[in-house]
């Protein structure tokens, strides 16, 4: 990929894409598609759910790039939006059905020790169950506020909410996580100092 | 209260650590992304020119005979060809002399006889 397709913004490579320029989709996936593939990991919960929802969303875009009109709109914002919608459908098809922590990935951290890298693992995984016990609305307020540091008024966007209720979800669903991470301080390598 | 607060910072603790995992797509999943781009893409698709440049039957034979203009004078020999075999002009030979019939006034070899003579042969 060249320097010049590596600085155009988002919204010049889908139109590059539209036209045709192979490179321009490289580009995209490269940029865009881990930010979904985390998203849809945090709330599905499931890795072969996460990599479903990535590569629909993905294909929707590329789908919508003839139509899309520069200026308007963050492909981000619109991607996540597409992203979170799927989660939804999927969740309420697969309702009743279990979830898979195991599928959750651990992160690779060679400069800790064993001990520390396992209680990081065990923490995370602890953290997923957590999000995983909230409400599907709340879930992925949290994990778009706390997780990929988005702002509330493009959350309100993506979730098609008001700014207010975004605060909302997000201040309730902390609350939650933090109440249920609590029963498990020990368990996690907390001290109560 | 204070049991809260310190829940809350353990949690904005594992936030954060969520936050600094290393991203990236398993590569099967970035190669089926770019398949599909691939797919997708307007103009990218090596089978649809073959399928546009197919003509019908029509058409094909239309250009074997050389195109427009070889039909159309193939057409204007034709109509010509027919309005003369339906009403030839008077300079023409018969149509139906060329085509190797005969007129019945010279179907008989022997039409110089007449009755009289032959009636005088058979009294003889």
């Amino acid at each position: 990929m060249n320097a010049a397709a590596e600085e155009a913004s988002d919204d010049a490579l889908l139109v590059l894409y539209a036209n045709g320029d192979s490179r321009a989709a490289a580009e995209l996936t490269a940029r865009l598609g881990p930010r979904v593939y985390g998203v849809a990991m945090r709330v599905m919960g499931i890795r072969a759910e996460a990599e479903d929802v990535t590569q629909e969303a993905m294909l929707r875009l590329w789908k919508m790039a003839p139509e899309w009109r520069p200026g308007e709109a963050q492909v981000s914002t619109w991607l996540y939006r597409v992203a979170m919608n799927l989660c939804i459908d999927r969740k309420r098809r697969a309702r009743g059905g279990h979830v898979d922590l195991d599928a959750v990935p651990e992160p690779p951290d060679p400069g800790r020790s064993a001990v520390e890298h396992l209680q990081d693992g065990a923490r995370q995984d602890a953290l997923q169950a957590a999000l995983m016990q909230l409400p599907e609305r709340q879930r992925q307020a949290v994990v778009l506020r706390h997780l990929e540091e988005l702002s509330n008024p493009e959350i309100a966007g993506i979730m098609d909410i008001s700014t207010e209720a975004v605060e909302s979800l997000t201040a309730r669903g902390k609350r939650a996580l933090a109440a249920a991470l609590a029963g498990r301080r020990e368990e996690l390598g907390y001290s109560d100092g | 209260m204070a049991e809260t607060d310190k829940s809350l910072q353990e949690l904005d603790g594992l936030f954060a650590a969520a936050r600094s995992e290393p991203r990236a797509l398993p590569d099967h999943l970035s190669a089926a992304i770019l398949a599909d781009a691939a797919h997708v893409q307007p103009g990218g698709q090596p089978a649809a020119p073959a399928r546009a440049a197919r003509q019908p039957l029509w058409r094909q034979l239309a250009e074997a005979l050389g195109g427009w203009p070889a039909l159309g004078g193939l057409a204007a020999a034709s109509a010509a060809g027919l309005w003369i075999g339906l009403a030839p002009p008077a300079f023409m030979p018969d149509p139906a002399a060329l085509a190797g019939y005969e007129d019945s006034s010279t179907a008989f070899a022997d039409g110089s006889y007449d009755m009289a003579l032959m009636l005088s042969e058979d009294l003889q």
